[in-house]
């Protein structure tokens, strides 16, 4: 069963991805969909016997790489983390899988699309239940082409084709450092076995090694190295560019890869390896410090958009900052909380919003909607719901996930950790203020449609409805169900041995001043208000305001000029590179001296040697002399040398 | 040492004497309408002095005073020789017919060449070698000027001629200078001479007597720097003895060439191999570069020819037995592939004139599907594709280069074999994938069209022979009486 | 001895002059006639050589023969042979340093002329004393004897030549009247003759 629940969904995808244009939509549809709602109650199971029981495993499935002394085996661990994790996938995917059924009904190429959303649940079910480096790098991988692919759906569209191109190269480089992390622990411990390098951590912890001309401590190197992919997987500060362009994605993509699942690889890579973190307190600084800026500049950003998706991405961007500023101050359990918790309400956001596209006709932008809620009340009574759960309004799941992790950083009694808190803080006013935001110019209000466009505004079919239900379940009850589990006093034998913590960063959790405890949620309740009031109660407010702080607004609005910085650092200079490259390095260079010159060459030579057939009978017989002379002189200095 | 041994031991060429004198009579007395028979019947004696070189003595024989030598070598090159005579012969009857080449004489001056290139290849003397190749040269000159009526075949004559003389005169003074040297003009003798010499150098003069030796055989083998001829005479000449002259001449004096070089002079293998080497390597340039302007077929056949023979001379600059073993098989593979391109080229008319521009075959695969695949085979083969016949040319005497370690001669061998590649293929390119003119006549003719056959099946399916016949090891052995002496 | 060395440089000069003479003469028959000259200064020093044969052969075969008809050819055909030499000069300059590389190249080669030691035990076929028989007969044993190979091999060489002189040159032209003597001689008087008998005075 263990097994059957990761292929499961790799044979939906090569069935509907090969033969689902020959034997019809709905066939491609059937195939892909219950082999992953099998996988997903499969994974409730396993859930249930790892997590509950305590029946960790290892299933090896074959030796794939044996050279030397590298050995790699394909094999699945089982412990709660993948549980956990492949619990939150496979529910999620399910969801999305049945969601695409109506959302993509018109779409022209559905097989290709459910073979795509198959084949990525099945990498990343292969990067959650990876036993080493190299397999991890296969799902890892993998998710990122699927991503690619599924960025890049509808391929007729430019804009989409950029954001591929710029999702997959900004993974690149995140990979590039992923890859020198694996390399480098090859070179340290001689092995790519978790287990192997886990038990090596602490004799190689505060040992240096050379790297790039410098001595440097091996862990901290190779964890910043890793964090490096963790990054631009998890669309962190710097590496974040990818993520708000990959809503050129159909929504359903956007809701299982870019909020739910493949962002969140990065946390679960870090979690993952917390036997190497826990060795490497810079490393966790460093992870906690880009993880708090990512949380506060993401949502900064998410005030200002306009894009009922874009704000839902930063949304994504900012809460992944807080799972990794949970992970760096050491509470990798908080982190995997809000980890399942952001999962099921951020799901419930992106679908809900597509049914709202969906209803539009594919109106994206929140200024020329409004109003919608008499038309689509479910949506609308879904989308409050995770709106809560993401403002983190008490006994939804949000609350208890955000609430443990601004307790571990206060917790932490260092100065990054407070750093931590203070902008989470900030985060949870901004993020009511958003999300409010969203929901009163979406929902609420007189409605900027036009007429015509708001005369056709329909509620979704049941098939979209029925997954938001369930996912808004998640988002309403996973928070009290799990926290015990989780967080609480049953963690230790919840996470049994998958998670290592040097300190007790959630046990002091649980004991910091009330304040601590009701200041974010006192934020929350301050946002929403704040959001009511310039949006419903003085919609004048907000415009005033932008033109008060005008230069702040701009660049908040231009999201920090990152892409911008980047097009003139990074991209233009590389454009002129690869065009000159291609222009005078490989049209004039390469291909002139090579193909085309030599073809080039050929012809001249062959005109020369034809001009010296030039049909004369003296010239003939003056080149034999000519030949004659030069072999005998050649001779004769041969001769006497 | 008596005459009756002696003149055993000569059968062959006594017999192709005789038959040639006897048909030239019979040619005199019954005039041009007998052109026809007697082509046929100069055929035939080709065919029964090929019977008698295979029934003729095993091992080497010598006979009338160490002048002439009968060994597995002379034997092999003999055979292919004659075939390749008897096969252009036979490809000229109907084109004589029509062509209004109506001279009996034809067949008897082809059959008098071949004499004189059996006596080349069997010459254990420089005076012999140089009769036999006057006789050759003699008989080729005339019938490359048989059009006495067309400017072009008369130039190519003429130019021949005096390109030949001049060559004849160079290799003249060169055996002068080598008997001056040595001493003696026979094989054996100089053989014996320079054996005994070779620690201490053999004298400047031997040395510049055999380039000069060197130079006159490669002007019969149309190596560069003396090709000049080759290009004109073949696009001047009538088509038959076009294909004639790419064939047998250019296997008799190649035989000539190994086994003057390898027999007399091979201890002085270390200062000729460099001059072969030169030619070996201009040649294979040269063909290959200056055969992509060609718009001539001939031409171009004339081109390839030139690089073809730089290809066999690399066997020779190996100057080991494997090089002459891929030197055999190179010729053979040669003699096959020639032919039957010259067999398509004699199928180009259209309104019963002979068309010779490259472009009028665009899309023969359309209009003449058999002979597009033939002539492509053809092409396939010269470029070196395997598993045609061209390939094993190549990769024998690419082998023996390599053994040899020459491997500056084979890597510059391969490149120019890749620009060979290039116009070869064009022709294929033209054929199948060019839009198709008018249609050539048809029939071809009964003579062409089964030749065109015979030597496509072989080239196409070598690979398979080279198993069934023993032809390797005959190569094999024909090479080996070279170094046994 | 001083008059035989007297003799070899007098005609060793006159045929280099005269030579020298053939290619340089404006007129082509006073270049033919210098090319005779030449001949006849080579078949004079065959007989200081004591090859008296090949001197006669030379003089009646290459004077009588060749060079007549060389004049002939000259007189007949209308070369203009100012043209032909125009370009010479345009060529001069590299053909006489490709010309005197291998005059200097020779002159080493013969400066360093050495015997082969073997020479005289593989010197081929000597012949019988010249004192004993004469030139033609010394020739003719080893021709017939050792030689006949070559010999019948150049006889061949001849044969080739003359059928293609004939193939090349020979035409038929149906429409010149030529004279058949047989059938001339052979014809009856009747049938070329009428006599008629005309009587005196009447007129035909």
């Amino acid at each position: 069963m263990f097994t059957a629940t990761i292929f499961l969904p790799l044979l939906g995808a090569i069935i509907a991805g090969f033969f689902g244009n020959r034997l019809g939509n709905r066939f491609a549809q059937l195939v892909s969909v219950l082999p992953m709602l099998a996988s997903a109650v499969f994974s409730c199971v396993i859930l249930f016997w790892v997590g509950f029981q305590g029946q960790s495993q290892t299933i090896h499935l074959f030796t794939w790489i044996d050279v030397g002394t590298l050995e790699i085996s394909w094999a699945l661990r089982f412990d709660t983390l993948t549980a956990v994790m492949v619990f939150v996938v496979t529910v999620v995917s399910a969801m999305v899988h049945v969601y695409s059924i109506g959302y993509m009904a018109q779409d022209p190429h559905i097989p290709r699309f459910m073979a795509y959303l198959s084949l990525f649940t099945f990498f990343m079910l292969a990067l959650v239940t990876a036993d080493n480096f190299v397999q991890m790098f296969f799902g890892w991988e993998g998710v990122g082409l699927c991503s690619y692919l599924l960025i890049g759906f509808w391929f007729q569209r430019p804009s989409a084709n950029a954001a591929a191109i710029k999702a997959f190269i900004v993974n690149r480089i995140g990979d590039f450092g992923f890859m020198l992390g694996i390399f480098g622990v090859f070179y340290a411990f001689g092995s790519l076995d978790f287990d192997t390098v886990f038990d090596a951590v602490p004799g190689v912890a505060g040992q240096s090694f050379n790297f790039l001309g410098m001595n440097v401590d091996i862990v901290t190197t190779l964890c910043l190295l890793l964090f490096i992919g963790a990054m631009g997987k998890s669309a962190q500060i710097g590496l974040h560019t990818w993520l708000p362009d990959a809503m050129e994605g159909p929504t359903p993509v956007s809701a299982l890869i870019h909020a739910a699942t493949m962002v969140t690889a990065g946390v679960f890579m870090v979690v993952r390896l917390s036997p190497m973190y826990e060795f490497a307190p810079i490393a966790l600084t460093v992870i906690v410090f880009v993880g708090a800026s990512t949380a506060f500049f993401a949502a900064t950003i998410g005030l200002t958009q306009w894009d009922i998706k874009r704000v839902i991405a930063y949304s994504t961007c900012s809460q992944l900052g807080y799972m990794f500023f949970a992970v760096g101050v050491g509470a990798y359990p908080a982190a995997i909380f809000h980890l399942m918790t952001h999962a099921f309400f951020k799901a419930l956001l992106f679908l809900g919003s597509g049914s709202v596209i969906h209803g539009m006709h594919d109106e994206q932008d929140m200024r020329r909607m409004g109003g919608l809620f008499p038309k689509m009340k479910v949506t609308a009574a879904l989308m409050w719901i995770g709106s809560l759960s993401l403002a983190g309004v008490p006994l939804f799941a949000g609350f208890y996930s955000k609430d443990i992790i601004l307790e571990s950083a206060f917790a932490a009694h260092t100065g990054m950790g407070l750093y931590a808190y203070w902008l989470g803080i900030a985060v949870a006013l901004m993020t009511a203020f958003y999300s409010w935001r969203l929901l009163f110019l979406t929902f609420h209000g007189k409605t900027r449609a036009d007429d015509q466009t708001f005369d056709e505004v329909h509620e979704s079919p049941p098939v979209i409805i029925a997954p938001l239900l369930v996912l808004a379940l998640g988002a309403i009850f996973s928070g009290w169900l799990a926290v015990e589990y989780f967080v609480g006093d049953q963690m230790k034998e919840f996470w049994g041995g998958s998670i290592l913590m040097l300190n007790n960063v959630i046990e002091e959790a649980h004991h910091v001043p009330d304040w601590v405890v009701w200041l974010p949620t006192g934020m929350a309740a301050i946002g929403i208000a704040a959001a009511w009031v310039m949006y419903m109660a003085m919609p004048g407010l907000p415009k005033q305001l932008a033109t008060a702080i005008r230069p702040v607004y701009r660049f908040v609005f231009r999201k920090w000029y990152f892409d911008e910085l980047y097009d003139m650092i990074f991209v233009r200079p590389s454009f002129y590179l690869g065009h000159g490259l291609w222009k005078s390095g490989d049209g004039d260079v390469i291909d002139g001296v090579g193909p085309d010159g030599i073809a080039a060459a050929t012809r001249n030579i062959a005109g020369r040697v034809g001009r010296m057939q030039s049909g004369y009978l003296y010239h003939y017989a003056f080149a034999m002399l000519i030949g004659i002379v030069g072999f005998a002189t050649w001779f004769l200095f041969g001769f006497f040398q | 040492m008596n005459l009756t041994a002696d003149l055993m031991i000569a059968s062959p060429e006594l017999f192709v004497a005789i038959a040639a004198m006897f048909l030239l009579i019979f040619g005199v007395f019954q005039g041009n309408q007998s052109t026809r028979l007697v082509s046929w019947l100069g055929v035939g004696v080709m065919f029964i002095a090929a019977i008698l070189v295979l029934a003729g003595p095993v091992g080497r024989v010598v006979a009338f005073n160490d002048l002439f030598v009968v060994d597995g070598f002379a034997n092999f090159a003999k055979i292919l020789l004659l075939l390749g005579a008897a096969l252009t012969l036979i490809l000229a009857v109907p084109f004589n017919a029509r062509e209004g080449i109506p001279q009996f004489e034809y067949p008897v001056l082809i059959l008098f060449a071949v004499l004189g290139m059996m006596m080349m290849v069997s010459a254990n003397d420089l005076i012999s070698l140089y009769l036999g190749i006057e006789l050759q040269s003699l008989s080729l000159y005339v019938l490359a000027a048989i059009r006495r009526d067309a400017v072009r075949s008369t130039e190519a004559g003429l130019k021949y001629f005096v390109l030949g003389a001049l060559s004849s005169g160079i290799l003249l003074y060169g055996m002068t200078l080598v008997y001056g040297f040595a001493g003696s003009t026979g094989f054996d003798d100089l053989a014996a001479v320079f054996a005994e010499s070779a620690g201490d150098g053999a004298p400047i003069g031997v040395i510049v007597g055999l380039v000069f030796i060197i130079a006159g055989l490669a002007f019969k083998v149309s190596a560069v720097p003396f090709h000049m001829w080759t290009p004109d005479v073949y696009e001047g000449a009538p088509t038959p003895i076009t294909a004639f002259f790419a064939v047998a001449p250019k296997i008799a004096a190649m035989a000539l060439f190994v086994r003057v070089m390898l027999e007399p002079f091979g201890d002085l293998f270390d200062q000729w191999q460099q001059v072969i080497w030169f030619i070996s390597l201009a040649s294979m340039i040269l063909g290959s570069f200056a055969a992509i302007n060609q718009t001539n077929i001939k031409r171009l056949m004339a081109y390839s020819s030139i690089s073809n023979m730089g290809f066999v001379l690399v066997g020779l600059a190996a100057g080991n037995e494997t090089g002459v073993q891929g030197v055999l098989l190179y010729l053979t593979i040669y003699l096959f592939m020639n032919v039957g391109t010259f067999a398509c080229i004699l199928a180009m008319r259209r309104q019963g004139r002979m068309v010779e521009d490259i472009d009028q075959l665009a899309g023969l695969s359309r209009t003449n599907p058999k002979m597009a695949l033939a002539l492509a085979i053809f092409m396939f083969s010269m470029a070196g594709i395997p598993p045609l016949a061209g390939f094993f040319g190549k990769l024998y005497v690419f082998l023996a280069a390599i053994e040899a370690e020459l491997y500056t001669l084979a890597v510059i061998g391969l490149l120019t074999s890749v620009v060979g590649a290039f116009y070869y293929l064009r022709i294929v390119k033209l054929m199948y994938f060019d839009d198709p003119l008018d249609a050539f006549d048809q029939p071809v003719g009964r003579e062409i069209s089964t030749i065109v056959f015979g030597t496509s099946v072989v080239t196409a399916l070598f690979a398979i022979i080279i198993l069934v016949f023993p032809l390797l090891d005959s190569a094999a052995n024909a090479a080996a009486t070279l170094f046994a002496v | 001895m001083i008059i035989q060395a007297f003799a070899f440089y007098l005609f060793a000069l006159t045929a280099i002059a005269a030579g020298v003479m053939v290619i340089s003469a404006r007129n082509p028959v006073h270049s033919v006639l210098f090319l005779i000259l030449a001949f006849f200064n080579a078949a004079g020093l065959f007989i200081l050589l004591g090859a008296e044969f090949i001197a006669m052969i030379l003089v009646i075969v290459y004077v009588g023969a060749v060079a007549v008809l060389f004049l002939f050819v000259v007189m007949m055909l209308d070369i203009n042979f100012a043209e032909l030499r125009e370009g010479f000069l345009q060529y001069l300059p590299i053909g006489a340093l490709v010309g005197i590389i291998l005059v200097a190249e020779l002159m080493l080669i013969f400066g360093s002329w050495v015997i082969n030691p073997e020479a005289a035990q593989i010197i081929a076929a000597p012949s019988a004393a010249p004192a004993e028989i004469t030139n033609t007969h010394a020739l003719g044993r080893l021709i017939y004897t050792e030689y006949i190979y070559l010999f019948q091999a150049a006889g061949l060489v001849l044969l080739v030549a003359m059928i293609g002189a004939i193939v090349l040159t020979l035409r038929k032209r149906p429409n010149v009247r030529r004279q058949r003597i047989s059938e001339q001689i052979s014809r009856p008087v009747e049938d070329v003759i009428e006599i008629k008998d005309v009587p005196t005075g009447s007129g035909i």
